[in-house]
């Protein structure tokens, strides 16, 4: 039974009943209700347990401000700690409070308000310190007990982000905003109006009040119309403006965009001009059990009476300090609530307010103190402000009115300044930093005529300003007070986080003492509403308590999210299979039907690991692939590796400066193996270049690095040599490669049929030739990776897969195998050969690694030279390329460290690969040791947690150290 | 689907990249459409669009089955030392938007402002989708949007869900 | 998520540009210079609080190295010393 609904009025449609379950139980509501207008109608008012002491808290705002009651919803739209006023009704929902269990009637956790004054602020920093914190976060996380991550992926849909771009960005459909909307998308600018509500309106939608003589809302709903109509203007409702980044980069959550199929939006707006239209937010009063069910915010229980046509109390007190609550004692008596009286804690209550209530009872000069009754407020306590004879008044309604703070959050994100008002008693905009402004009650213009007008001005930002609608709006005026001195009772500033006045005194009689400190301190303003209704009232406190002004005080930073934003949003479509990036190269498909094993091996490429066979395990697999090279002929697909041609009169001098030996006397036709070193002296990378003719080169470089060294390459020619005539073109993706490696690989070659003549007389080692080769346009380069006879084939990659498949189909009868990376690893490692990232860390350089006869002495200055010299003048013990037979013959992990004897001392160097050989039956390795190049035939000791392992060490190149093979 | 649009991946492009003075290069390369007169540029003529795109930068597209003959009018191993020309028509996979909501989707995966009054339909540009590099433009009824040819998959990933 | 101004392409989000670190001194001639002047150069990097020249690559754009002055507190991409009419 929705007993509390009015018989008629709301904005609400009472022809759509729709059926929900809140902690179990089953009620119905209406069409446009919200969750909290729902619970209200069906006079649900204990909603919740507090944070802390779980005290019983009821509903106490209408909208994101709503500081007491979070719930966790279930089932489909799983999600934790919505403010049950933003939640929108929808049929089947379930929802139940945070913070309590089993239910907010029962709560086990309610015995924690017997220990209330044993857990003052900072209690658990100072209880759990020792031996950490950590070791007891989770249970008091539990314990804590807000609502826990929903487990399972939504299945209905997915989440979206989008750019867009805009003249000026209206955050906030009150009235300033639309009509800010109307100045500029009538001057044909490109607008967006993003409102976080259900429907256009703002305040109007909760207020009675009229413009040109009609509702306001009829003008909300012509002005929508009109703005509907413009295709320059975008308008998005149930979407909140988040954040505010540099460069005028705003975020948009839309809660329900129109595509079933879509979740949520987030929307990444670079705007022009950003307006923050966002409104007001009711402060609440401090006093003794003011967080007590039933006692609300006025402007609140004057929404839930004319939006959603629900009386949440039956008699009420209210208790204001400004002229606003006036208005909503009005539309409460209106709606048949029996007002007891009005607490005004001004000594003279200004005639405009008065009027607004002829005839009621107004105790000016007065204030609540306390409220009393156990889950729902029963009577309150009222005394003169300046003492006197206390009276007790029977209420099950509190309405309070604390005065209006502008919603500076969006504007304070964007940098721009506060400053306090007096007349208004609180923080408004002051100068901005972006181009943003800010108008309406957001602006502090609290009147509906200000806010026409300032919103008028903002959106025409200079031009013509559209004609403003007349309005009727009582006259705004405030007498601050922050705390109710006497009250009695706990005296909540922020109920969320159950920060009361008494801890706010004890941080700064422990010297946390500047606002931010006090936030820390006591969590006040840290909860999911950021203390949208008490912040002030700490501040305020805190400049008592101090004797400063507020604005010295100051307030404390406003960060992103203005209010919650579930992650999904953020994430967008990132999520499975291209949460990272990959790459392919046109074979993939043939090895997966081929039953590769694929995974990542550098540059976000996926790669073939290994092709097992039926049964075949991974080790099985490797081995077959590396004696397949080693006795027969494999294949593999090279592609990936970084490709770049170069073309110009000084490529010779560019690549003279770039490698550390000469490149410049290549001659065309040719190959050359090439070191790269950054300035600073670390090798940056290795590869081939080829010659193709005067000015026009071909270099590789490693998979890894090739976008590194296109950005140093770039940036060198840019920034170091803009005189230079070089051009650089990436063709990564224009040379793909079958790599043919093996004793056998001319006779495939052979098979495969070219004009090219392969003989290792006409290409040897270290050359290259364009022709044909099974028909396909190929460049044949005669490189090596594997220490084998070799000959790379690059096509364009649309050939690839018919070379692909050619090679393997001429090539069965001399035994060939495809081979993945893990072979082609093992392979390297038994020549020796090195892998960046591997054998190649920051503090090797070239002569570590055998490489000192790459270092040319006849070039005066090439990247790095310079520095490698510093770097070896006076250096003794460096860390040298070696190999390692692990004896007994075993395999040692990656980067295990070599200490002297095995003992626990400063390590001597690292395993920086292991494999097993199949050309020695064993497992063989490559380290990094002190002063390797002189320890050859020594044993060094492997120490590991399960024990020490000796290992000799041997000259890094186990097979074939003098190359026959690979110049066959 | 989600979204009124339709995707399609295209069949690769005679693609070549020339670098140069732009002088020097209108000397050398012959029969190419005008040269665009702006940064972010594009002209057409006959099936063949040039796109200005950088810096002494441009991109000669065409359909493929002119490749052969680009490739001979062009002639990149003869040009002279002080231009570049390469042909690059593997490296590049297209992904043609079209329909009433493509630009719905390009603001998906793409943070450049497609706007027709700021994105013309002789507009050409390299920027970001879905955090690959990608070159940019109008065709009719939507947007061609190139990306390297190794991230072709993933990009059609990335589409599929947008659209899903 | 900054704009960044290029010279060929005007204005783009950050997301298309890499980050080159703040511009070093012009290399000097690593034989001309003492190991004192020649570590100086190669170690130190400014790193005010405040406005600093840096360089961006357009690698998703045009390709262009750039430099502007960003004020490392606030992201505000400012006038630098020499750009002042």
């Amino acid at each position: 039974m929705q007993v509390d609904r009015l018989g008629g009025g709301g904005l609400i449609d009472r022809t759509k009943t729709l059926n929900f379950t809140f902690n179990g139980r089953p009620y119905r509501g209406f069409e446009g209700d919200t969750l909290a207008s729902a619970l209200l109608a069906n006079g649900v008012r204990l909603t919740a347990r507090s944070f802390k002491y779980h005290r019983p808290r009821g509903i106490v705002g209408s909208g994101v401000e709503e500081p007491s009651t979070l719930v966790e919803l279930m089932g489909e739209d799983a999600s934790g700690n919505r403010p049950v006023t933003t939640v929108p009704l929808r049929e089947g929902l379930v929802a139940k409070s945070v913070n309590c269990w089993p239910s907010p009637e029962f709560d086990i956790g309610a015995v924690n308000q017997l220990f209330a004054r044993f857990i003052p602020a900072g209690f658990y920093y100072k209880t759990f310190k020792w031996p950490n914190w950590h070791l007891y976060e989770p249970s008091i996380r539990k314990a804590a007990g807000l609502a826990g991550a929903p487990v399972e992926a939504p299945k209905s849909g997915h989440f979206e982000n989008r750019y867009a771009h805009c003249d000026l960005l209206i955050a906030g459909a009150g009235p300033a905003g639309l009509m800010a909307a109307l100045a500029a998308g009538r001057a044909g600018q490109r607008v967006m109006l993003i409102d976080e509500g259900m429907q256009a309106g703002g305040s109007l939608l909760n207020r009675n009040l009229t413009i040109e003589g009609k509702p306001a809302m009829d003008w909300v709903a012509t002005t929508v119309c009109e703005l509907d109509a413009m295709p320059n203007v975008t308008q998005l409702q149930n979407a909140t403006v988040w954040g505010y980044r540099e460069h005028n980069f705003v975020m948009v959550n839309e809660r329900a965009p129109e595509h079933p199929s879509i979740l949520e939006r987030n929307w990444r707006v670079r705007a022009a001009r950003v307006l923050c239209s966002t409104g007001a937010i009711e402060r609440t009063l401090v006093f003794g059990n003011n967080d007590r069910p039933g006692v609300m915010l006025a402007s609140a229980i004057q929404a839930y009476v004319n939006r959603y046509a629900v009386r949440p109390g039956k008699r009420a007190v209210i208790f204001t300090n400004n002229n606003s609550a006036y208005g909503v004692a009005a539309d409460m008596a209106a709606a048949g609530i029996d007002i007891a009286a009005i607490i005004d804690s001004r000594e003279t209550v200004p005639d405009a307010a008065r009027a607004a209530v002829p005839k009621q009872e107004i105790l000016s000069g007065h204030v609540v103190y306390s409220t009393h009754g156990g889950r729902l407020v029963k009577a309150v306590s009222v005394m003169p402000s300046n003492g006197g004879a206390t009276r007790r008044i029977a209420c099950d309604l509190l309405a309070v009115s604390g005065g209006w703070n502008p919603a500076v959050h969006l504007w304070s994100q964007s940098r721009g300044t506060l400053a306090y008002d007096e007349a208004l008693s609180t923080f408004r905009p002051d100068t901005p930093v972006q181009n943003a402004i800010s108008a309406g009650a957001a602006n502090g213009d609290l009147t509906l005529a200000d806010a026409l007008r300032s919103g008028a001005e903002a959106g025409a930002g200079g031009g013509k300003t559209p004609e403003i609608p007349a309005s009727d709006d009582l006259p705004y005026a405030v007498e601050p007070i922050w705390r109710v001195e006497q009250a009695r009772g706990k005296a909540f500033l922020d109920m969320q986080n159950d920060v009361s006045v008494d801890d706010v005194h004890l941080a700064l009689r422990e010297g946390y003492d500047n606002v931010e400190h006090v936030k820390r301190y006591t969590t006040g303003g840290m909860g999911i509403d950021q203390g949208k209704v008490g912040n002030i009232n700490i501040i305020g406190t805190v400049a008592i308590q101090k004797g400063l002004p507020l604005d010295e005080v100051g307030t404390t930073t406003f960060r992103a999210p203005y209010t919650p934003v579930s992650f999904g949003a953020i994430g967008g479509i990132r999520e499975g299979s291209v949460s990272l990036p990959y790459r392919h190269t046109p074979i993939t498909a043939w090895n997966l039907a081929n039953g590769a094993f694929m995974y990542e091996s550098g540059a976000r490429w996926r790669r073939p690991g290994y092709f097992p066979r039926t049964g075949e395990g991974f080790q099985d697999a490797v081995n077959r692939e590396c004696r397949a090279v080693r006795n027969d002929v494999g294949v593999y697909d090279g592609s990936p590796l970084g490709t770049f041609e170069l073309k110009g009169r000084d490529v010779d001098k560019f690549l003279d400066h770039l490698y550390t030996n000469i490149m410049s006397t290549l001659k065309p036709g040719r190959a050359r193996y090439g070191l790269m070193l950054s300035d600073d002296g670390l090798v940056a990378d290795d590869g081939v270049a080829l010659r193709l003719s005067k000015d026009r080169w071909i270099i590789s470089t490693s998979t890894g690095h090739a976008d590194a060294m296109n950005a140093h390459m770039e940036e060198i020619l840019q920034t170091e040599f803009p005189d230079y005539n070089v051009f650089i073109t990436t063709v990564t993706s224009q040379w793909n490669n079958v790599t043919i490696c093996g004793p056998k690989a001319r006779e495939v070659m052979e098979a495969l049929g070219t004009a090219i003549d392969i003989s290792p007389e006409t290409l040897p080692f270290m050359a290259f030739a364009d022709g044909h080769v099974a028909g396909i346009p190929a460049r044949i380069v005669r490189v090596s990776f594997t220490g084998e006879l070799s000959f790379e084939v690059n096509v364009a990659p649309r050939d690839l897969l018919a070379l692909w498949e050619m090679t393997l189909e001429v090539g069965a009868p001399f035994g060939i195998a495809p081979i993945g990376s893990e072979a082609n690893h093992v392979l390297r490692v038994e020549k020796g050969f090195l892998s960046l990232g591997h054998e190649v860390d920051g503090p090797i350089d070239p002569y570590d690694l055998g490489l000192g006869w790459a270092m040319s002495k006849k070039k005066a200055d090439y990247f790095g030279k310079r520095s490698v010299a510093l770097r070896r003048d006076g250096t003794t013990n460096r860390r040298e390329l070696v190999g390692v037979i692990p004896e007994p013959d075993r395999m040692i992990p990656e980067g295990a460290p070599l200490t002297p004897g095995g003992e626990r001392k400063a390590t001597e160097g690292f395993v920086t690969a292991c494999v097993y050989s199949t050309v020695h039956d064993r497992w063989v390795g490559l380290a990094l040791l002190e002063n390797g190049h002189s320890r050859h035939g020594e044993t060094v000791h492997v120490r590991l947690n399960e024990g020490v392992i000796p290992a000799r060490v041997t000259p890094p190149i186990h097979y074939d150290p003098e190359g026959e093979r690979l110049r066959s | 689907m989600t979204y009124d649009a339709k995707i399609d991946r295209l069949p690769i492009f005679a693609l070549f990249d020339l670098k140069g003075p732009q002088e020097a290069l209108s000397k050398w390369a012959k029969d190419t459409p005008a040269f665009p007169k702006g940064p972010n540029k594009l002209t057409h003529k006959a099936s063949a669009t040039l796109c200005h795109i950088g810096p002494r930068r441009w991109l000669l597209r065409d359909d493929l089955e002119n490749e052969a003959t680009w490739s001979a009018s062009l002639n990149p191993e003869e040009a002279p030392a002080d231009i570049s020309i390469v042909r690059v028509s593997d490296t590049q996979t297209f992904f043609r938007i079209t329909g009433p909501d493509a630009s719905e989707v390009m603001s998906i995966g793409c943070t450049l402002d497609l706007h027709p009054a700021v994105f013309a339909d002789d507009a050409v540009s390299y920027t970001e989708f879905f955090g690959c590099k990608a070159l940019v433009l109008r065709c009719e009824h939507g947007f061609d949007c190139a990306v390297e040819q190794s991230f072709g998959n993933m990009i059609k990933d990335f589409l599929n869900r947008a659209t899903a | 998520m900054m704009n960044i101004p290029c010279p060929f392409c005007g204005p783009r989000n950050e997301a298309e540009f890499a980050f080159g670190g703040p511009v070093k001194p012009h290399r000097p001639d690593p034989n001309a210079v003492s190991e004192v002047e020649w570590t100086q150069y190669i170690t130190t990097v400014p790193n005010p609080l405040g406005p600093v020249e840096e360089r961006w690559w357009h690698v998703k754009g045009c390709g262009t190295w750039l430099t502007i002055w960003r004020d490392t507190r606030t992201h505000d991409i400012v006038e630098g010393p020499g750009d002042a009419g």
